[in-house]
């Protein structure tokens, strides 16, 4: 028995080492090995370049040229109305309700130039589709971004004060999460965007709605969710800190003299970095869906913009007419929103300190 | 008045979802047995209409009313002295059963239908019951009431933006707020110094300013008809509603849900004249949805009657059912855009000319209206007396627009390019239709000029009170005729005094041959000075970009027998459900 299990000992201590790897690279590791956090990735890295390449606009910027469309077949405001509601061919194989003109009650130009079909105003849907894919992510970056600075800086001054800071902090957070989100926006696009006629040069309001229309609508919109989206945040990171800044590592650091803001930075963000991420991923989609919430509704981008939500409720009064244009931006905004949650799923696993080093 | 086919809000909705919800979560109320449940009507004797659009009722007070809707709603609950048929636009005697004119024009007096009494809707009862006064006795319908609407209509408190068309009676004008003295005149607020007395109990008399062939037409309006004092007196703003509300005509109010729905509920104490029947059909229940809910209730078998929103257009028109089903007619109404002309950029001509040149109107009717409607190259629409006629005149922005010709005014402007223009808004009623062709619009100024406008939407209430108090840059109406004559139009539009003129702008000249007109008897002398007029109008100093003329496009289920209007709204009491 002795000679037995000395023969298997030394085999086990060697496979149980391997090269030391930081969390980061073991999180990476483990990730990968999801396959729908990785499906999850590679769409979103797709929509990304879709998205900076729908047209050239990164050269046109350098040269001061207007933007020519590259990705993108055509603008996406660029109208032929002798095509309108136009489709390709192969969609009346799918929708066998889109009969084409010559057919017993049908109706359906055909235009084979258009590979999604054509919105009312002859505009080519997958034009339309791919630039709308900017404004998806603008708000997958923007909303994020929002609440990783306010939020969490707001979390860690709480947390890390402590007493009478925090609880003044906290409380006035637990006030702004009885705000209404979705009223607070649309109430802030009914004074800005309706009565747009009525702004005086130079007050507030027309400098705000200049700043919006030159972004074509979306700055509102990024108000609206950035307002709104910290909260939470806040409140996730000041949980950290707290359960955090009570371990001997924190306590020892205090001890050899490090100041507040090493202690910050060097030792508590770097671990509570993992929940905050997973939290953001998994909040992108609630900020797309927004978006595109707002935009059905008529108080997202501005026409002509194409955003996924308003090319949703344009076609959705055409649902039963010309099923294409409501389906296709409704299965590209499908599309993002999951890849955003399997990729967030994905990170919540991979980034789990329990599950570190398995397999 | 302004013409709105549907109406879409996002506040509306917000609205109407939080009503729809309301009783839900309320308790039920109770029904007894002869209250009627106003969302369980018997199909056999009710008619769906969902030709209403989206947002309230802007108001039922004749003396306020200027939209269709409000209109429509109106003209079922009052009658006025006179009616227009709604297929010919011809004057059929309403309230009154024949009228006078004196032999220099100026004094017309009409004689009262006798017995017609006042009726509310009782809410207990389910019935629509006579008014009666404080000693028991019936209220009719008599010469005082009338009197008294149109007293109301131009007293200047009441603020009514339709009185102007009133200014034909004598001190009319001077009273209602219109003279050059405006509130400093002598005769202001003065309504017992107004040109109108009843003679007696069922005897009117008009005294006008000026002859005007078409009065009787104008007798017919919303602005002259009888209205109950008494209860104006008594519950203020409040006496439209529909638990207050009394009238006299072919249907009574019976329920009012704020942006939800209406129903008429047909008057038995209606006599029924030759004219204005009795009603056929017990109830009429109009609810508040965009055009494309309405239709698919239609399609769905809960609305008899819809409009046909423009994406189902091609699907409409090519279905063995629907095609047989859709009826598509000229309406007496024309769509138009309108600059504020105080606003910059559209201060100047040549930028409204550029505008107004780059835009496509047969593009529009083609490919995005699709309802067979003629482009518009003036405000008056062909087919009323004295409209310019485009088989015989040639003027206005081309059909097809001209792109070039559009440059060169934009470069003739002070601005001189696109880039140089302020920031621009075009604001349009929440309509799809409107919003669509809002796009299409946009797009061709910014193909064809280079310039990129804002796209702003409002409800419709909230939008009629913008043009009222501040008119965007530019900003999207149609406008359906009271009376069919090119007088309702061009001077009934566009005269700088008019409170329908939201464009701000003014012209002597314009004004002048208006005037003109509208005294003029020769046919030919008429025409040809609305064509003068209208040159200046959309050519000399282009105040308005006109687009289309209307036509109606409507699906009506084959069991009901109707008329088809050809003015914007309906006369229900003449249809019949044959199920």
């Amino acid at each position: 028995m002795g000679v037995v299990s000395q023969a298997a000992a030394a085999p086990r201590v060697k496979e149980l080492t391997r090269p030391p790897t930081s969390l980061w690279a073991d999180a990476w590791r483990r990730l990968l090995r999801n396959k729908a956090a990785v499906l999850g990735l590679v769409i979103i890295v797709l929509i990304l370049l879709v998205a900076i390449f729908a047209d050239d606009s990164v050269v046109a910027v350098f040269t001061g040229r207007d933007p020519q469309p590259l990705l993108a077949p055509r603008h996406f405001a660029k109208q032929s109305l002798e095509n309108n509601n136009a489709i390709p061919y192969w969609l009346t194989h799918v929708f066998p309700t889109l009969k084409p003109v010559g057919v017993e009650g049908g109706y359906a130009k055909i235009n084979d130039t258009y590979i999604l079909g054509a919105d009312y105003n002859g505009r080519d849907l997958l034009s339309r589709i791919i630039y709308g894919t900017r404004v998806s992510i603008a708000v997958a970056i923007v909303g994020p971004l929002v609440s990783l600075v306010v939020g969490v800086s707001v979390g860690i001054v709480a947390g890390y004060a402590g007493g009478r800071t925090d609880n003044l902090i906290m409380r006035f957070v637990d006030i702004m999460y009885g705000f209404p989100d979705l009223l607070f926006i649309i109430l802030l696009m009914a004074l800005f965007r309706s009565t747009t006629s009525a702004a005086e040069a130079g007050t507030l309001r027309a400098v705000l709605t200049g700043v919006d229309n030159a972004m074509g609508g979306m700055f509102f919109i990024f108000v609206g969710i950035g307002v709104t989206a910290w909260m939470s945040m806040s409140r996730l990171t000041r949980g950290q800190i707290l359960s955090l800044k009570q371990k001997e590592f924190i306590e020892a650091a205090r001890a050899v003299g490090a100041r507040d803001g090493r202690i910050i930075w060097r030792h508590i963000v770097p671990n509570i970095l993992g929940p905050i991420v997973v939290a953001q991923t998994l909040n992108i989609p609630q900020y797309i869906s927004t978006e595109a919430f707002l935009s059905f509704i008529g108080l997202g981008v501005q026409r002509p913009t194409p955003s996924w939500g308003s090319m949703i409720a344009d076609g959705a009064s055409a649902i039963r007419t010309y099923p294409n244009q409501a389906i296709f931006p409704a299965l590209a905004l499908a599309a993002v929103m999951f890849a955003f949650n399997f990729l967030g799923d994905g990170l919540r696993d991979a980034l789990d300190p329990r599950l570190k080093g398995t397999d | 008045m302004f013409s709105r086919n549907i109406v879409l809000t996002v506040l509306g909705l917000l609205v109407a979802v939080s009503l729809i919800a309301a009783p839900v979560s309320a308790a039920p109320p109770v029904k007894g047995n002869n209250q009627i449940d106003f969302e369980n009507l018997p199909p056999k004797e009710t008619l769906f209409s969902a030709l209403f659009g989206a947002g309230d009722i802007p108001t039922l007070d004749p003396s306020l009313a200027e939209d269709t809707t409000s209109i429509q709603m109106g003209l079922e609950l009052f009658v006025g002295l006179t009616r227009l048929n709604e297929e010919t636009a011809e004057v059929e005697p309403g309230m009154a059963t024949e009228w006078k004119i004196s032999d220099d024009g100026l004094v017309y007096t009409f004689t009262l239908r006798k017995g017609i009494p006042w009726v509310r809707f009782d809410r207990s009862t389910g019935e629509v019951v006579v008014v009666e006064d404080e000693q028991g006795n019936p209220r009719y319908v008599t010469a005082h009431d009338f009197v008294y609407g149109v007293k109301r209509t131009l007293d200047p408190k009441t603020g009514s933006n339709y009185a102007y068309v009133n200014w034909i009676i004598k001190n009319a004008q001077a009273v209602n707020g219109g003279s050059e003295l405006g509130d400093q005149d002598p005769l202001y607020g003065k309504v017992d110094e107004i040109g109108v007395r009843a003679v007696d109990d069922y005897t009117i008399e008009y005294t006008l300013a000026q002859p005007a062939a078409f009065f009787p037409g104008i007798a017919s309006m919303w602005i002259n008809w009888a209205q109950p004092r008494w209860l104006i007196e008594e519950k203020g703003e409040k006496w439209i509603e529909a638990e207050n509300i009394q009238s006299y005509g072919p249907y009574a109010l019976g329920d009012w849900t704020h942006d939800v729905s209406a129903t008429l509920v047909a008057n038995p104490h209606w006599p029924g004249t030759e004219a204005v029947p009795k009603p056929s059909i017990k109830y009429i229940h109009f609810t508040m949805l965009d055009e494309s809910p309405s239709f698919a209730n239609y399609e769905a078998g809960l609305a008899d009657v819809s409009g046909v929103p423009l994406t189902e257009m091609d699907r409409v028109k090519a279905d063995p059912v629907l095609s047989k089903e859709l009826s598509i007619a000229p309406e007496l109404c024309s769509y138009y855009y309108g600059f504020n002309v105080t606003k910059p950029p559209f201060d100047d001509v040549n930028v409204r000319k550029a505008f107004s040149w780059a835009v496509n109107r047969q593009a529009i009717v083609e490919n995005v209206t699709k309802g067979g409607q003629e482009p518009a190259r003036w405000f008056s629409r062909p087919g009323l007396t004295a409209a310019p006629d485009p088989a015989k005149d040639d003027f206005g922005p081309p059909v097809a627009g001209d792109p070039a010709k559009a440059k060169e005014f934009l470069a003739a402007s002070k601005y001189g390019s696109a880039d140089k223009l302020p920031e621009i808004t075009l604001m349009v009623n929440q309509v799809e239709a409107h919003v669509k062709i809002a796009e299409a619009i946009q797009q061709m100024w910014q193909e064809a000029l280079g310039v990129k406008v804002n796209l702003v939407t409002q409800e419709w209430k909230v939008y009629l009170d913008t043009l009222d108090s501040d008119p965007p840059q530019v900003w999207r109406l149609g406008w359906c005729y009271d009376y069919p004559d090119a007088d309702n139009f061009a001077r009934g539009v566009f005269r700088s005094d008019s409170g329908n003129n939201h464009t701000r702008w003014k012209n002597a000249k314009f004004d002048q041959l208006v005037d003109q007109a509208a005294i003029e008897t020769d046919l030919d002398k008429r025409r040809a000075l609305y064509v003068e007029a209208e040159k200046i109008l959309v050519e000399e100093d282009a105040a308005i970009i006109p687009i289309y003329w209307y036509t109606r496009v409507q699906v009506t289920k084959p069991y009901v027998t109707r008329t088809y209007s050809i003015g914007g709204h309906e006369h229900y009491e003449k249809w019949k459900i044959n199920k």
